[in-house]
């Protein structure tokens, strides 16, 4: 049964939010349902494939496993948020560029996750990429596309800055 | 050529990263309700009692379909199956596996109906159950059905038995083949079932009205599918399909649509099913569980004098793929090699496990496993080089295989060359902690082809009123790029670019039919129905606008964005011109026969047992731990023969895709049931796959001759690059360490026991 609702407010993708919401429902549901944004995905809701990654405070955690209790104050940053003009983040063009996809699913996810990483790490080393990256799956690429996006968009984010 | 041969990214590249493509998942349909499914806990159960109205009380539920319901409709038939008609939509007096359906419970919102279902009533008396083939097959088993339904006229079941399927292939002499051999090798293989995981869940939203019916899933056959719909609900059905998060060919032939449609004729409004993970590794489908014995007879030179090979297949509960699947591969279990004698045998058997499917080539790479492995072992007890002993075998131009097509374009030899020149540089040398080791192996692949002409794929291209073509194509957009292969083919043949070009797909409502997306046969069969139709087009186009330019077909030239006057490209007419003057867009349609026979140039006739057969080989280089027996991948080459590639780098991309997703099943993922039929590896937790952190370095090739009759040379490949990974990995591990394994996956603690035990020998 229904348990009486929890007022949430947030920040997602810039913009100010305020949810009643069910104290069981996942930052996920909310997201996708509530709000809409369909872009991040879901396979195992339980934590493991890392479809789900949004940016939490810049940090990538699974949005299946985060209560929407969880992210009271805080800012969400989803797929449809990545790209701040419109067009798309240079993390996007790598991943075109680099074929880091085939029937994209994993996509959103492997774009935050790599956000999350360059945020942190603008000069990573193949060695972090890989570790970094390991807590998402794909099932369609065989994974060398988004090493590659990954390192390409470190350069194109690195030679932006400077 | 200009658009066929380069590499664009595909035309939902961007839509894909700014993550606006909309997968079924995420569609919502005004008005619909939430189903969840009520699973059998039992392997097998007798289905004696089923009360579904406390859960009809429960506010917010609509309705629960139960037995009751479905045997209630007469416009409803209970029995879902267009190979074999096997699978009631709901259990009617059984449950046959863990995770069967029981009953599906209609709701406003998920919560409620999952809350529902633990209302539901239900009294189960178990029955013996079966959960090994082998053991299936044995004489005086219970039998899980009372009786077989076939369908597809191809497939053959054992009455009385739990042989669902069985078929053999024979040509030549077997016995005087093994007598005229040197030497006669024996092995055995075996593979356990394993899930495809796809990432995006099965999904269905059905929408059932008195009249006609829509269906809105992620399936990779469409057309059938509507048919079968049609078969049941004895109605006009629409089946509608997005883009899909892949599959690989888990989604190939589901009975949840019909289970949902079902829900939704009861609920008389839209209803939606999105599976959970578990309930995809529990409910199927899955990748069987395979056994197989093979003998080979060779001369003392290494020439195969013939081969018997018998398999057997786990067809799980209900055969809706699984007994098709495996009789598919039955042309090819022999492999790629000049057999004059050779018998192959087939079964498939009914068990208390999930419904099986083809994963990602169905069992021919298992057939493959089998085969290379053993020919490493042949090679090197009679001391033949490993990679002539194949050649002195490989099938080439103009022989004959054992279905009796003529091969027309293997080059599998230049693929084994290309597959280890690819992992070029001096054989990698073990040390104190790892043993380090090379593997090849070869293989071949059939793709569906009936036995009488007949065309399987049609489509259309439209110019429409903005000047732009619009391919019709049913081919589902898994991921592998369909849209974007079939408007490089049509943008070729029409002579325009790729950006003049909009794609709609599977939908079929909107576009010609289709068999199917399965088998890697898209690129060729589409491929070529597309090609049909941009050319009729591209004919129309030029001979509407020599009624404006006035000037014969023949001088005009479409190019770009108009038709110009060949000699005097001043003279042109745009093409949006050109459809407003002809009042209406232009639109052709084309279509792909295939089947029959083949005609040589003397007249000779040979009956085509594969449209087109895709050769192929691969390598791995492997470092095996002494310390821990753990296996890595470091790296793998694969080269394939796909005719000409239409799109460069999404063809190597789907090569490499293959090789990465077959790596998990070669060296650790494996589904285990317990004795009493329950599922012990649900989540992925219990069920690791592999990550980037897994990954070998891939070195991928493409031998490109040409295939006469496909488009522009293309033929299939999206299957073919998993295929050869688990024999070339198992022939590295014996370089490596001297230990023929012979099954996968390659868990750390079975590979250092064998070293143990082989150290041991050695020593002892
Ligand atoms: S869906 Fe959230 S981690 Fe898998
Ligand atoms: S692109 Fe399909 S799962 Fe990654």
């Amino acid at each position: 049964m229904a348990s009486a609702p929890l007022q949430v407010e947030l920040t997602v993708n810039g913009a100010a939010q305020r949810l009643a919401a069910q104290p069981r429902e996942t930052l996920l549901d909310a997201l996708r349902e509530r709000l809409g944004l369909t872009g991040s995905k879901s396979y195992c809701h339980s934590g493991a494939c890392g479809a789900c990654t949004v940016l939490l405070d810049g940090e990538a955690v699974s949005a299946c496993s985060t209560l929407i209790g969880q992210v009271r104050g805080r800012a969400v940053t989803t797929v449809e948020g990545l790209s701040e003009d419109g067009g798309l983040h240079p993390i996007q063009q790598a991943f075109i560029d680099n074929w880091g996809f085939q029937c994209g699913y994993c996509t959103p996810g492997m774009l935050l996750l790599a956000k999350s990483l360059l945020d942190a790490n603008p000069a990573p080393t193949d060695e972090q990429i890989v570790e970094h990256m390991s807590g998402n799956i794909c099932r369609c690429t065989g994974y060398a596309g988004i090493l590659e996006s990954v390192r390409a968009a470190a350069r194109a984010l690195r030679s932006a800055r400077d | 050529m200009r658009v066929v041969g380069s590499s664009p990214p595909t035309l939902e590249a961007e839509d894909k990263v700014a993550g606006r493509t909309r997968y079924l998942p995420d569609e919502v349909v005004p008005g619909m309700a939430h189903a969840k499914v009520l699973r059998s806990p039992y392997a097998h159960a007798r289905l004696v009692f089923i009360d579904a109205s406390p859960a009809r009380a429960l506010p917010g539920v609509v309705c629960v379909l139960t037995r009751d319901e479905v045997l209630a409709d007469p416009r409803v038939g209970n029995l879902y199956g267009y190979v074999f008609r096997d699978a009631p939509l709901v259990a009617i007096d059984r449950v046959r596996y863990q995770g069967d359906i029981v009953a599906v419970v209609v709701a406003e919102d998920v919560h409620t109906a999952e809350e529902a279902l633990e209302l539901i009533d239900v009294e189960y008396e178990e029955l013996p159950r079966l959960l090994d083939a082998e053991e299936a097959m044995s004489p005086g088993a219970p039998l899980i059905h009372d009786r077989m339904y076939p369908i597809a006229s191809e497939l053959h079941p054992i009455e009385g038995t739990n042989v669902c399927h069985r078929s053999t292939l024979e040509t030549g002499d077997v016995e005087r083949g093994f007598a005229e051999a040197d030497a006669v090798f024996e092995d055995v293989y075996e593979a356990p079932p394993v899930q495809h995981c796809a990432l995006e869940l099965h999904a269905v939203i059905a929408d059932v009205r008195d009249d006609a019916m829509t269906v809105r899933t992620n399936c990779q056959a469409p057309f059938p599918l509507k048919a079968e719909l049609e078969r049941i609900f004895k109605r006009p059905a629409r089946v509608i399909v997005s883009y899909v998060g892949g599959g690989f060919g888990s989604k190939s032939r589901d009975r949840i649509e019909a289970v949902v449609a079902a829900a939704s004729n009861l609920a008389k409004r839209p209803v939606r099913l999105v599976l959970t993970q578990e309930e995809t590794f529990l409910a199927g489908y899955i990748r069987p569980a395979f056994k197989c014995w093979i003998k080979t007879g060779v001369t003392r030179d290494g020439i195969i004098t013939a081969r018997s090979y018998r398999f057997i297949t786990d067809a799980g509960a209900y055969a809706i793929t699984g007994a098709r699947s495996a009789n598919n591969t039955v042309k090819v279990a022999a492999g790629p090699y000049r057999i004059p004698n050779a018998f192959v045998e087939c079964f498939a058997v009914y068990t208390n496990k999930p419904p099986s499917a083809p994963y990602r080539g169905l069992p021919t790479t298992q057939h493959t496993m089998a085969y290379e492995t053993q020919m490493d072992r042949i090679a090197d007890e009679l001391g033949i080089d490993r990679v002539e002993i194949r050649k002195r075998n490989l099938l080439k131009d103009g022989d004959i295989h054992i279905t009796g097509d003529l091969i027309r374009s293997s080059h599998v030899a230049e693929c084994l060359d290309g597959a280890v020149a690819a992992l070029s540089g001096p054989a990698p040398a073990g040390d104190e902690q790892t043993l380090r080791g090379r593997g090849f192996g070869c293989t071949i692949k059939y793709t569906l082809t009936p036995p009488q002409p007949s065309v399987e794929s049609e489509a259309a291209v439209e110019l429409g009123a903005d000047g732009r073509f619009e391919v019709r194509a049913a081919t589902v957009n898994i991921g592998q790029g369909s849209d974007t292969t079939m408007a490089q083919i049509a943008a070729e043949a029409l002579g325009v670019g790729l950006e003049q070009m909009r794609v709609v797909h599977s939908d079929t409502a909107l576009v010609p039919p289709d068999s199917s997306t399965t088998a890697s046969r898209s690129t060729y069969h589409m491929g070529n129905a597309v090609l049909d139709a941009a050319t009729r087009l591209r004919a129309e186009v030029l001979e509407v606008a020599s009624g404006l330019l006035e000037e014969e077909p023949d001088a005009l030239r479409l190019d770009g964005d108009g038709v110009r006057l060949a000699s005097a490209p001043e003279r042109r007419v745009a093409l949006d011109e050109l459809v407003a003057a002809n009042g209406a867009p232009l639109l052709q349609y084309g279509q792909c026969e295939v089947g029959g026979e083949y005609v040589d140039e003397q007249g000779k006739r040979y009956p085509v047992a594969s449209t087109f057969w895709t050769f192929a080989a691969a390598g791995a280089e492997v470092e095996v731990s002494r310390e821990t027996g753990q296996i890595t991948l470091s790296r793998v080459s694969c080269a394939v023969n796909v005719g000409r590639a239409v799109n460069p780098v999404s063809v190597h991309k789907q090569i490499e895709g293959g090789l990465g997703m077959e790596l998990g099943p070669t060296l650790f993922e494996r589904l285990v049931w317990d004795g009493d039929g329950q599922l012990l590896t649900s989540s992925l937790l219990d069920y690791p796959l592999p990550t980037m952190s897994t990954m070998p370095r891939y070195e991928t090739a493409l031998v490109e001759p040409g295939f006469p009759g496909g488009p522009y040379g293309a033929k299939g490949m999206g299957e073919v690059g998993s295929v050869v990974l688990p024999a070339a990995v198992l022939n590295a591990v014996y370089d490596a360490t001297g230990v023929r394994f012979h099954s996968v996956p390659l868990h750390p603690e079975a590979v250092l026991r064998a070293l143990e035990e082989a150290g041991e020998a050695a020593n002892g």
